[in-house]
């Protein structure tokens, strides 16, 4: 998994790239947890996210609990196909936010 | 057409990558794996996920798990060999989805795509042997 991150007034753009399973959600969750500390609004832009399994949903899941509890958000964007099909799976669409 | 493959690997969390790889190669034998590839190669490395995460906690080991992929008469089998924490059925939950958390998931998503998850104690050398079945 690589990354990028770009900032705009309070919205952080998280790109991330690659597959998200068990060996990379620590690095995930490094990434994204301090912008939703900073109470900024997290974009996750996954076009180009090709795998993720229930380790990396869990990723999405613990970042939405936290941004809520800080009264943030965090939205997903550009979702890859076969990350939908993996959400969708969960059932998470009507609780995560799909943009 | 029917087929076994079998490949050993490391007991830790980089290998699942390699297990997708085996597994994605192995259902490039058969145009009936094209559509369901992303969720069998999904369930398998759920399965040898498991394995790493609770079956040896994440912890280093020598230990390493054995897959097999068969397809015999229009049934593919995968099956999953290892030396860890013995696993008892009973224990074993899918996620409750009205309960948004992020345990069990891996366990529902190997339910949803498999017909059948079995556990067999009658592997010699193995403490756990899991098999997922799926009729094509």
């Amino acid at each position: 998994m690589s990354y990028k991150v770009t900032e705009e007034n309070n919205v952080a753009t998280v790109f991330l790239n690659g597959e998200i399973d068990m060996d990379v959600t620590e690095k995930a969750k490094e990434v994204i947890m301090p912008l939703i500390e900073a109470k900024k609004e997290v974009h996750l832009n996954l076009k180009d996210v090709e795998y993720m399994d229930s380790s990396g949903i869990s990723v999405l899941i613990e970042s939405h609990q936290q941004a809520s509890e800080l009264g943030t958000k965090v939205i997903l964007k550009e979702i890859s196909k076969s990350v939908l099909k993996v959400i969708m799976m969960a059932k998470l669409e009507q609780i995560l936010n799909l943009d | 057409m029917n087929f076994e493959e079998t490949q050993n690997f490391k007991i830790e969390s980089a290998s699942l990558k390699e297990v997708r790889v085996f597994a994605r190669e192995v259902f490039k034998k058969s145009s009936i794996f094209e559509k369901h590839t992303d969720d069998l190669v999904l369930a398998l490395a759920e399965a040898a996920q498991n394995i790493v995460k609770h079956g040896y906690n994440n912890h280093p080991t020598e230990d390493e798990m054995k897959i097999v992929i068969k397809y015999n008469d229009n049934v593919l089998s995968m099956e999953l060999m290892d030396k860890g924490k013995p696993v008892v059925p009973s224990n074993i939950k899918p996620r409750d989805l009205d309960d948004i958390k992020a345990g069990g998931l891996g366990t529902f998503f190997i339910g949803q795509i498999m017909d059948e998850v079995v556990f067999k104690t009658t592997k010699v050398n193995w403490v756990n042997h899991l098999i997922l079945t799926k009729s094509f």
